[in-house]
């Protein structure tokens, strides 16, 4: 009796302490990691390495998806752009490889969708929140206090309030939930982009959106993860193609919370800086610019050389953490 | 004898009815269906028990200690994400445990923070104060730890056991004294391996293990273990007078053994760990603290006729198990497997302090004499002075 005890007691400790040895390797692989790493393993890999198929959100599509709405004309002319916006907050998402956060969301994805007008527009937004949480849609930009999104809760379940207002002013806004706590409703994902172009237009240009924000998942108010369009180092794996000696426009706006600023460094190249893009002259000519929370503008640039650009903030923590992607420039044939 | 039967057959079902009914309670909290025991949310917890640097890479023990199985995703050094690769793989069931390898090209003597994150994004992290290269197991680092082991365990406990023609020569109320010394260093030890036993459990044990009653059940069960299979050894040789107090030498021998492999682990675990400083103390002040060891074991024998290869031996026993604690220390180190040692040496020393207060009690039945008291006092006192260097 009393031997059989000792022995359990001996292998059971031996089995906390040592619970791997039982384990046989089944042969050695080698992977090559997103930074350049060789790595042999028997095990996994544990790299953000994101293959498309597997993703719920696409960040080239998103990249170059812009929303105009449904398009009428009213009696005296003015046009009339008509959107529906859904908010949801019980999505899971796999935001990283493997790592699974509560989104909340604008028509399904972080960051909503880019809603584009033109000055002088009328902008009709139909807004249905289908969430657990009271939410609303509250735009950067210029419109009557009631349609600020700030009052006018709308509640769990199904509510409903339709904005209105003439798009305005010319430049890039981002909209976003204005329910409190606001941190909590922002940082889980409900944010986008609003573009409003000149009357007259802006040259013809490859136009991107970016929008820099992080994800807070353990919850201890500090970023894990940040990124340019939600996933971390996607344009790392998938770069962005573009054509040499082509006018480049990026709409950046930056959402990430808790840390006070965040950056944007392009290599082999400067960049046109429209502040807010209200102007239509450039304010600086850059290749850095620095973004407080919301702050936001329009990049211009083109490059005469083919070959790989990285783009990624400067703050390098947030680029280690996933805020870093590549330009692929190619030669048009 | 019909009577017998169904009389014993009711004690055995009389025995069985209330687990029985145990078995049917739980069932009914717990089984299927059952949507009682539904409070809360489950919440993943990782323990990183080990980091080794080794050439270009940072190696990483983790376990899962919570009450969730989790998943692995990601590694990161300083808060920065890194690639690396998890072996067996990145599923992790209650208490599995699995080694994540970060390419990383560390620098010797900085500090370093591991972070893991699970799947529902949660990171654990665990700091080192100072990176350095984890010792090989080659003929070179093994003859080195040897040697160390040789020199805190074998040596001093050698020369402490040296003192024993004087132990002898004195009289009976100064042997009484050396006697009540040894239960007072043995109180001191039993104490020490304890403290160290919590320290370790609280800075590298998870939560999981409940760490402080590991180590009661641990000292306690050895205790009584040891209790019981020493009062069978003593009974069996009493015919021989001589072999009593061999045998209380013995049972001193192997309870300050398992010590000395715990102090072995210390070193060891110090020196793999690259903490270079905190071993050199360690050694010099484990070895001036052992010689008191040799006292605590000639003092029992020290009436009795002298076998210089029993002697030898007995200090053998006591000093050798620090050599291996070094090696298992440095190569092989294990937060659980330390507590264990370190619990059972205690256990080990509190069933000796027993049985030489029962001795004691022979020659001063109110335990209260000078001798006994000073010899207590003065033996704490003397371990924790020595102690103090450590």
């Amino acid at each position: 009796m009393l031997f059989v005890l000792v022995v359990t007691a001996v292998l059971t400790t031996f089995y906390f302490a040592y619970p791997n040895s039982s384990n046989a390797n089944t042969g050695e692989k080698t992977f090559l990691s997103h930074n350049g790493a060789v790595i042999k393993t028997t095990g996994e890999v544990l790299d953000p390495v994101y293959s498309a198929q597997t993703l719920e959100f696409d960040p080239d599509k998103y990249l170059r998806e812009f929303n105009y709405g449904r398009v009428s004309k009213l009696a005296d002319g003015t046009t009339l752009r008509e959107f529906t916006i859904i908010a949801e907050d019980d999505k899971m998402m796999e935001i990283s490889p493997g790592v699974f956060y509560n989104v909340w969301t604008f028509n399904g994805t972080v960051p909503g969708p880019t809603i584009r007008a033109t000055e002088g527009d009328l902008v009709r937004i139909h807004f249905i929140n289908n969430g657990a949480r009271s939410h609303t849609m509250h735009f950067h930009g210029e419109h009557p206090g009631e349609m600020d999104g700030v009052f006018e809760i709308v509640g769990a379940g199904g509510g409903q309030f339709t904005y209105e207002w003439i798009a305005g002013p010319v430049g890039v806004h981002p909209y976003h939930c204005h329910v409190m706590p606001l941190e909590e409703h922002i940082i889980h994902g409900l944010y986008g982009v609003y573009i409003v172009d000149p009357k007259d237009g802006r040259p013809q240009a490859d136009e991107m959106v970016m929008v820099l924000n992080g994800f807070d998942t353990d919850f201890d108010t500090e970023n894990n993860f940040y990124a340019a369009n939600t996933i971390p180092f996607y344009y790392q794996h998938h770069p962005i193609q573009i054509s040499t000696n082509q006018l480049i426009r990026v709409y950046v706006v930056n959402m990430v919370e808790f840390d006070p600023i965040n950056n944007l460094h392009l290599h082999g190249n400067l960049y046109q800086y429209y502040p807010t893009g209200t102007d239509i002259v450039p304010s600086t000519f850059t290749d850095m610019i620095t973004l407080s929370q919301t702050e936001r503008g329009i990049m211009e640039f083109s490059y005469s050389y083919p070959g790989k650009y990285l783009f990624h903030a400067h703050k390098v923590e947030f680029s280690e953490k996933g805020w870093t992607g590549l330009f692929l420039a190619t030669d048009k044939e | 004898m019909e009577e017998q039967k169904r009389s014993k057959a009711k004690l055995v079902a009389s025995g069985l009815i209330p687990f029985i009914f145990l078995i049917v309670m739980l069932a009914y909290i717990v089984g299927p269906g059952s949507t009682m025991i539904d409070l809360g949310v489950p919440l993943p917890e990782l323990t990183v028990e080990k980091i080794d640097f080794v050439e270009s890479e940072i190696l990483v023990t983790v376990r899962n200690t919570g009450p969730i199985p989790v998943d692995v995703t990601l590694a990161d050094v300083n808060d920065r994400i890194q690639p690396a690769a998890i072996e067996p793989d990145k599923h992790l069931e209650r208490f599995e445990t699995a080694l994540v390898k970060i390419p990383f090209s560390w620098n010797e003597g900085e500090p370093y923070t591991i972070g893991l994150t699970t799947s529902d994004g949660t990171r654990f992290e665990k700091g080192v104060d100072a990176a350095a290269p984890a010792l090989k197991p080659n003929s070179e680092t093994v003859g080195f730890l040897l040697l160390i082991g040789t020199y805190v365990g074998v040596i001093p406990i050698l020369i402490g056991l040296m003192w024993l023609p004087f132990i002898r020569k004195i009289s009976q109320q100064k042997y009484i004294f050396f006697l009540a010394l040894t239960v007072g260093l043995l109180l001191f030890l039993g104490i020490d391996a304890i403290e160290e036993a919590l320290e370790v459990s609280s800075e590298n044990l998870a939560g999981a293990f409940n760490g402080p009653l590991l180590i009661a059940t641990t000292v306690l069960v050895s205790l009584f273990g040891l209790y019981y299979a020493g009062e069978r050894l003593t009974k069996k040789s009493s015919l021989t007078k001589i072999a009593n107090p061999y045998s209380v030498a013995l049972m001193i021998s192997i309870g300050i053994g398992l010590h000395n492999l715990g102090e072995g682990l210390a070193i060891g675990a110090a020196i793999g760990l690259g903490q270079v400083a905190l071993s050199t103390f360690l050694i010099i002040g484990f070895a001036l603290h052992n010689t008191t060891e040799g006292i605590a074991i000639a003092a029992p024998i020290a009436k009795e006729k002298t076998f210089i290869r029993k002697i030898i031996g007995l200090g053998l026993i006591a000093g050798v198990p620090a050599i291996f604690g070094t090696w298992i220390g440095s190569f092989g180190y294990s937060p659980f497997t330390s507590v264990i040692f370190l619990s059972i040496g205690a256990g080990a020393i509190f069933q000796v302090v027993i049985v030489l207060s029962k001795w004691l009690r022979e020659y001063d039945k109110s335990f209260s004499s000078t001798p006994v008291v000073a010899g207590i006092a003065i033996g704490m006192l003397i371990m924790y002075l020595t102690g103090i260097l450590v």
